[in-house]
């Protein structure tokens, strides 16, 4: 794994690595690996590089670029490093093991070894075998500890080691990494970033549900040959239907009270995505959380609909309910719990909401509240029993196409 | 920033390459990765392809990616119609009976047999499904794939540099992102655009220039805009605005901004922006 000596004084960054995992950021060992092989290329010459370097290999979305650069930032802020022993290398080559016990080939050919000498040993022996090779490597460099050094510029400047490579123009020097690392030039486009109509029709994109419908108007030609041929070479044209999007989906909104507030935003958004995407869709309202009626109405009086309705309806459809499902408990466990005289029913919500789960089984909760406070609300521990429930975010609607769309 | 300008396809187009990306790319030659490279629309992802190869001297061979696209139609094609023809009328010099002479190399085949090491583009990635993108990183691992109808390999002779775009807001696939080294161009900042605007525009005058700037920058600010415009947008207002003969630059520091419906696609948008525009011009 180790080429030519480099005049750089570089030592295993694993301390760097684990910071970056520390904050959220998605990093491989595989691509940590992948980033000591680059090291070695003789490419990375200077912090300015290994800033560049270590980001393209190890982040794999601008959405964590912010994050890289504030770690980046602190790290190398000519801090001293701590030498990397003991308890990191234990660490690292347990990683490695991990790596290693998932994809064998992949990581002894980032370490140039034999894939099946090294299937012989037992994991304690891979172990002591990782460490070994991870020792030999940081010995070899002298045992730097502070990687930034006056001797850290490579004296083949303009990086003329690959043949037929790019040139790197001088000029950029006057700006260290460190630097650019604190400008935080891509801190728009960090996660906390929020959650517009084109990431949501990403997200939903897979909300569909293609069946076959209308005239048969569409050439099936692998079926066309297959049938011709039977035919002993007679032609016999197949038509088929097109496919088209019959996916019904009822959209159940929490637009009441104050606790909604602040996430209007992002459920109108859902909304106006909703609208211009389903052909199929109807939307209702609701305050807090579900008794015997929705409102088709923002406004909630005009145009009621009971749910017992919802009994003839087609129960593939799919029924997504938003709301921060925050509640005093007596709203939702209560004969007579709605806060609205007119609710008042008989029968509790928690009914209600079981009712509407049995009617339709594919049905999600989505919930603006992060997921970490769900726990400290006893309503949201309840509802999370009946419904399956996903953060109202990208990922969290993600998971919640995925469970709509489960057959 | 280096002025290492390159002069692309286009001819009259230039691409400012700077150093950051410089970098990336070799190290991503070095390591023998594909580069993935992400970015708002409009921000020139495919010319800079265009310019690695330029800036590389290799020739660069482009696969589109499209929804609909098999794999097998990036490595080759069988053409069974042209066999079908040969055998029926005999005109040709091909040999009918020889499968391999019906064989022809798609974009990534093309890439593979060519006896220079090339640049791949594989442009807009994102466009097709996940199985697709995962076989397709498969092929370029390995660098080699099988022709079924001839049983037959196609290793790559040289290793192509690989570059990748995606404008997806989404991430692709896990697998995908752990075998790609990864870069994202930001959306340029005034100064590069003021660049970018006279590489358009040689003969445009600094009133004009100046003043378009900043309402652009200005109007990109607004929020809930679905899809802010990028420099297509402003070049094509430029165009618009220039071709108006009653049009005087200090408008728009006043903030009177003709034709938005050159900037903004969406009408949802672009209510927004006029809403937004006659509301300042009110303060």
């Amino acid at each position: 794994m180790l080429h030519a000596p480099c005049k750089v004084k570089r030592i295993m960054f694993v301390d760097f690595f684990y910071k970056l995992k520390d904050v959220g950021i998605p990093v491989s060992p595989t691509s940590f690996l992948t980033l000591h092989k680059a090291l070695g290329s003789g490419l990375v010459n200077s912090l300015e590089d290994f800033y560049t370097a270590s980001r393209a290999i190890l982040i794999k979305s601008e959405r964590y670029f912010d994050l890289y650069d504030q770690v980046f930032a602190h790290y190398f802020q000519g801090a001293d490093l701590p030498d990397p022993e003991g308890l990191e290398l234990d660490e690292v080559a347990r990683v490695m093991l991990e790596a290693w016990l998932q994809n064998p080939e992949g990581l002894a050919e980032i370490l140039g070894m034999d894939e099946s000498a090294l299937m012989k040993l037992t994991p304690e022996e891979l172990i002591e075998y990782f460490k070994e090779r991870l020792k030999e490597q940081t010995e070899a460099h002298h045992g730097g500890g502070k990687w930034i050094g006056t001797g850290g510029y490579s004296p083949v400047g303009h990086s003329g080691y690959h043949p037929g490579g790019m040139r790197v123009g001088g000029g950029s020097g006057n700006k260290s990494a460190v630097k650019v690392a604190m400008d935080r030039r891509y801190k728009d486009y960090s996660l906390s970033g929020p959650l517009n109509s084109a990431l949501m029709g990403e997200a939903l994109k897979r909300l569909r549900n293609l069946v076959p419908f209308g005239p048969k108007d569409q050439v099936n030609i692998d079926e066309t040959i297959y049938q011709t041929m039977k035919n002993g070479g007679e032609i016999e044209i197949v038509f088929d239907r097109s496919l088209k999007d019959r996916l019904k989906i009822i959209l159940a909104i929490d637009n009441g009270g104050w606790s909604m507030d602040p996430y209007v935003p992002v459920v109108q958004t859902l909304f106006d995505y909703a609208r211009a995407q389903f052909k199929d869709l109807k939307t209702y309202f609701f305050h807090n959380t579900i008794y015997n009626t929705l409102w088709q109405d923002t406004a909630r009086y005009k145009k009621p609909q009971r749910i017992d309705q919802f009994a003839r309806l087609d129960p593939e459809t799919r029924l997504i309910i938003v709301g921060d499902a925050s509640m005093a408990p007596y709203e939702l466990m209560a004969t007579d719990g709605s806060i609205h005289l007119e609710d008042r029913s008989g029968m509790p919500s928690v009914e209600c909401l079981n009712f509407l789960a049995r009617t339709f089984p594919r049905a999600v909760w989505l919930n603006p509240v992060s997921a970490s406070m769900w726990d400290y609300t006893r309503t949201i521990t309840h509802i999370r029993q009946i419904f399956p429930m996903f953060e109202l975010t990208i990922d969290g609607l993600e998971q919640a196409v995925t469970q709509l769309m489960q057959k | 920033m280096t002025e290492n300008l390159n002069q692309t396809f286009a001819g009259a187009t230039r691409y400012v390459l700077d150093d950051e990306l410089a970098k990336i790319v070799n190290i991503s030659m070095a390591l023998e990765m594909p580069l993935l490279l992400k970015g708002e629309p409009g921000t020139g992802k495919t010319m800079l392809a265009h310019a690695i190869a330029e800036s590389l001297k290799m020739p660069l061979i482009v696969l589109n990616v499209k929804s609909s696209m098999k794999l097998v139609e990036a490595l080759y094609q069988y053409d069974t119609l042209t066999r079908l023809n040969d055998s029926r009328f005999g005109d040709s010099t091909r040999d009918v009976s020889k499968i391999e002479d019906y064989i022809r190399m798609g974009k990534i085949g093309q890439a593979f047999t060519a006896d220079v090491r090339t640049v791949l583009l594989i442009d807009e990635i994102d466009k097709a499904d996940t199985d697709f993108q995962d076989d397709m990183l498969d092929v370029l691992d390995q660098m080699e794939f099988d022709i079924i109808e001839i049983d037959k390999t196609i290793s790559a002779t040289f290793r192509p540099v690989i570059i990748i775009t995606s404008n997806a807001k989404k991430d692709l696939s896990d697998p995908f992102l752990g075998r790609c080294n990864f870069h994202h161009i930001a959306f340029p900042e005034p100064e590069m655009m003021r660049k970018i605007i006279r590489v358009h525009f040689p003969e445009i005058d600094s009133d004009l220039l100046e003043n378009t700037i900043a309402a652009f920058y200005a109007v990109r600010d607004f929020g809930d805009i679905e899809k802010r415009p990028a420099t297509r947008e402003l070049i094509n207002w430029i165009r618009a605005l220039q071709a108006d003969p009653d049009f005087k630059p200090k408008q728009l520091a006043k903030g009177d901004l003709p034709y938005l419906g050159v900037l903004f696609k969406k009408s949802q948008d672009l209510h927004r922006a006029q809403s937004m525009v006659s509301r300042r011009r009110a303060n």
